[in-house]
């Protein structure tokens, strides 16, 4: 658990500071942080989503109806997922919303970031900020 | 129907129960429900490709709640031993059960946890799939979620399927569920230790599974007492 927190305050810090972001340092400590949270499976009773473990939710995360998380999925406190939603091998950090129909593979999510629209494919990117629509996204590549 | 009404059926979550859409959206949901499966075909087409090029053996093992899958894989995994380098995956509505079970006996184990759908499909196996080294690994257990009748909507790309029962589900339980038996190699006919006390008609489960599949292999089994067990890894090919 130390090593995971450390890990995830690490990758936190980058993220903040988007242009010292060397990916490929940024990415092995991703692909690390992802396989620290092996052979977990969080026990969310409510719209009963799909989980492939590796999955790892924080306090209050909320979770819309008929998602698939997983595998490799950390999603931080106070967090909100959307309906139909489908993330796999991504960090959310706290406080997230994504909007409904979202698909989120290999991306990394910064705290506070509020994606207010339905029905995105998001792929190998480091996204933050508040979103209303789908050209308010800034995307740095993963 | 007022309620009827006010849902409108937008959302139509068994995509088999197509009588349920409206008269407006019936062809929408008969060309999704088609396409579901198209893609599912597909996906497990691509698996069982990945699967053969890296020599790896791979079985779905499916059956009832209760029927004795996992103890059957435990036994299995332990007779297997260091031997082999195995990959399990559990299907379930919830938990971890299955997977702590098997993993004590030298097998990596990935949970899905289904929340809602009855039965794994091969988007969930593609989905821990790439993102393994299948170099890693020897044979892969897919051990779907208990039920007898929703497994046999979606293949998974195994080279084999076994269907486990057990005598205390009835001596009609392969009578009444065709489709499974249709589509498997292997049934397993499980806890044949309590046979004397439950006087099931063993015979008649046997001939059921045979008429229903000439062409299935038939294996009584005792996951408890180990009976049987190196004769089912023999028609497994293990």
């Amino acid at each position: 658990m130390e090593s995971m927190k450390k890990k995830i305050m690490e990758i936190e810090e980058i993220i903040n500071n988007p242009e010292h972001i060397k990916t490929v340092d940024l990415k092995t400590l991703f692909n690390s942080f992802l396989s620290e949270i092996k052979n977990r499976i969080a026990s969310y009773i409510g719209d009963y989503p799909t989980f492939i473990e590796p999955v790892f939710l924080e306090e209050n995360v909320k979770i819309g109806d008929d998602v698939l998380l997983g595998p490799n999925v950390f999603i931080g406190t106070n967090s909100e997922i959307g309906n139909y939603v489908e993330i796999s091998n991504s960090i959310i950090f706290e406080n997230v919303k994504i909007g409904e129909n979202f698909k989120i593979e290999n991306c990394i999510i910064s705290k506070n970031s509020v994606f207010n629209f339905s029905n995105l494919i998001l792929k190998n990117s480091i996204l933050s900020g508040i979103n209303n629509r789908e050209d308010d996204i800034r995307k740095i590549e993963l | 129907m007022p309620e009827r009404e006010e849902k409108g059926f937008s959302r139509i979550k068994e995509l088999e129960s197509i009588n349920l859409a409206t008269d407006e959206i019936r062809d929408q949901v008969i060309q999704t429900k088609k396409e579901v499966e198209k893609d599912n075909k597909k996906l497990a087409e691509q698996l069982n490709r990945k699967f053969k090029s890296h020599k790896i053996k791979s079985y779905d093992i499916v059956g009832a709640i209760g029927a004795g899958k996992t103890a059957i894989l435990e036994r299995i995994t332990e007779k297997l031993g260091l031997n082999y380098r195995i990959l399990v995956i559990c299907g379930d509505i919830t938990t971890r059960v299955d997977a702590n079970r098997i993993e004590k006996h030298n097998a990596e184990t990935i949970q899905i946890n289904t929340g809602r759908e009855c039965a794994l499909n091969a988007y969930h196996i593609h989905q821990i799939i790439k993102n393994k080294d299948l170099n890693d690994y020897d044979i892969v257990f897919i051990e779907n979620v208990g039920n007898l009748i929703c497994p046999s909507e979606f293949i998974l790309g195994t080279d084999k399927r076994m269907v486990i029962v057990s005598i205390t589900e009835g001596e009609w339980v392969i009578e009444k569920h065709p489709m499974l038996f249709k589509m498997s190699d292997i049934a397993v006919i499980n806890k044949i230790d309590l046979l004397e006390r439950l006087g099931t008609n063993l015979d008649k489960m046997i001939n059921d599974a045979k008429k229903i599949n000439p062409n299935i292999d038939v294996i009584t089994t005792s996951a408890k007492k180990g009976q049987n067990i190196d004769k089912l890894m023999e028609l497994m090919g293990l």
